[in-house]
């Protein structure tokens, strides 16, 4: 007898949000040398989905021919609206649309935001295995007690998402399943979740051996920047010396003033060789002129 | 004492601050806005201050004049915001027992003020150009 086939499970990575953190796009920060998209499109390829749909932000967007390639390269097949769409539920109805367009639509559809660093193959395959399981449910993992991604998601839910109220998310419809909703403890909250705070960017550098420091900027650097503090990554143990490198390469309109300003590190100016200890307060001194 | 404020400076009050009976002399300074640098004129200045480390080292300046003159009482205000032609930017107010004193360490004083506190001025130039002074950086 022929065995049954597996049934397909397709992936939707919503990836056309305007969101930035640390005035770069979310899916483009980079963890453990390539950039949040490519990982979670890897992750979900590994895991099993089949196709991992990516939808992006415009082609003439400042991130969205970065995030096309990215997610191309790791093997996600994208979807390149004319609009961004305005809101994530949006892009997941133009990934439907894709998939009803192939044909025979997917059984399930697994969802994960494009800025989830956590997300690997071995969580994609536990959690659809889970899935497969139990068929009917929405599966959903969490970690010390809070959810996360990818969910798993039946079809027949998925298809109910075109016609929900507008202004009503997909959120919207799980907690309407609330009884179909299938939990699965996965126990380290850094696998599930999401870069939605400072703090959640902070642990992912802290995991790299970096660190993200809050750097006051003042006068024409402040000018230059657009705002008077900004985060910097740094390695760890990083001196005053890489803090300017660092400034000078994330944040390209300071790279003409980098070396001809001061550091201060906690209120005192600071030599280029010293070491920039944890929890001190760090500003831009462009040379002063008061008095 | 020292001060930064957003409100015009009351030289006089802070003059009489230094004021005292085992002072022979008060010596004060004040900056004030110039119309004309060079060929070019100013219509109005903004200054701004790192308000944490400004403090810091405009304290630590009076303590090590304290040091090295007999001062009885010095007095350090810098004012923030926007400022006219003529308006008062920093005053700073020595009174020691005798003048060679008072005159030194107040001159002292406002020369090291200008090399160290994190303050900035911005001008505004009467051709509407807006542009921050930084010696010694070409923007």
């Amino acid at each position: 007898m022929t065995p049954t086939p597996s049934p397909t499970i397709a992936a939707i990575i919503p990836a056309a949000g305007a969101s930035r953190r640390m005035g770069r796009s979310k899916p483009l920060l980079e963890f453990e040398g390539r950039p949040l998209i490519a990982r979670v499109v890897s992750a979900f390829i590994e895991g099993g989905t089949r196709p991992v749909i990516v939808v992006e932000p415009p082609s003439d967007s400042p991130e969205g021919p970065a995030i096309a390639q990215a997610a191309a390269e790791a093997g996600g097949f994208g979807i390149t609206p004319g609009t961004r769409p305005a809101e994530m539920r949006d892009s997941v109805e133009l990934a439907i649309k894709e998939l009803k367009r192939r044909g025979s639509p997917p059984a399930a559809v697994a969802l994960a935001p494009a800025d989830a660093p956590g997300i690997d193959g071995a969580l994609v395959a536990r959690l659809l295995g889970a899935w497969r399981e139990n068929p009917d449910r929405i599966v959903i993992p969490t970690a010390g007690g809070r959810r996360g991604h990818p969910v798993v998601i039946p079809w027949r839910f998925v298809n109910q998402i075109p016609d929900l109220p507008a202004g009503v998310g997909i959120n919207a419809l799980i907690a309407e399943r609330a009884g179909d909703v299938l939990e699965v403890d996965v126990a380290d909250e850094a696998r599930i979740a999401d870069l939605d705070t400072p703090e959640d960017l902070q642990r992912l550098r802290e995991a790299e051996g970096r660190q993200v420091r809050t750097v006051r900027l003042f006068a024409v650097a402040r000018e230059r920047v657009g705002r008077g503090e900004i985060t910097v990554e740094l390695p760890n143990g990083g001196t005053v010396a890489d803090l300017r490198s660092a400034l000078a390469e994330q944040f390209p309109p300071l790279a003409p003033i980098a070396a001809r300003v001061m550091i201060a590190v906690d209120s005192e100016y600071a030599d280029d060789a010293a070491v920039v200890p944890p929890g001190a307060t760090l500003a831009v001194i462009p040379p002063v002129s008061g008095g | 004492m020292v001060e930064i404020t957003e409100k015009p400076l009351d030289y006089a009050a802070l003059v009489e601050r230094a004021r005292h009976n085992n002072a022979g002399a008060v010596c004060a300074f004040l900056g004030t806005v110039r119309e004309i640098t060079g060929d070019r004129r100013t219509t109005a200045l903004d200054y701004e201050a790192y308000p944490e480390m400004a403090l810091k080292k405009m304290a630590d300046l009076e303590a090590l004049a304290r040091e090295r003159w007999p001062i009885i009482e010095a007095v350090i205000a810098h004012r923030v915001g926007r400022l006219d032609l003529g308006e008062i930017s920093v005053v700073v107010v020595v009174s020691c027992p005798h003048r060679k004193e008072a005159f030194e360490a107040c001159r002292w004083l406002m020369d090291t003020f200008k090399e160290v506190v994190p303050i900035w001025k911005r001008e505004n130039w009467a051709d509407g150009r807006e542009e921050w002074v930084h010696p010694g950086l070409s923007t």
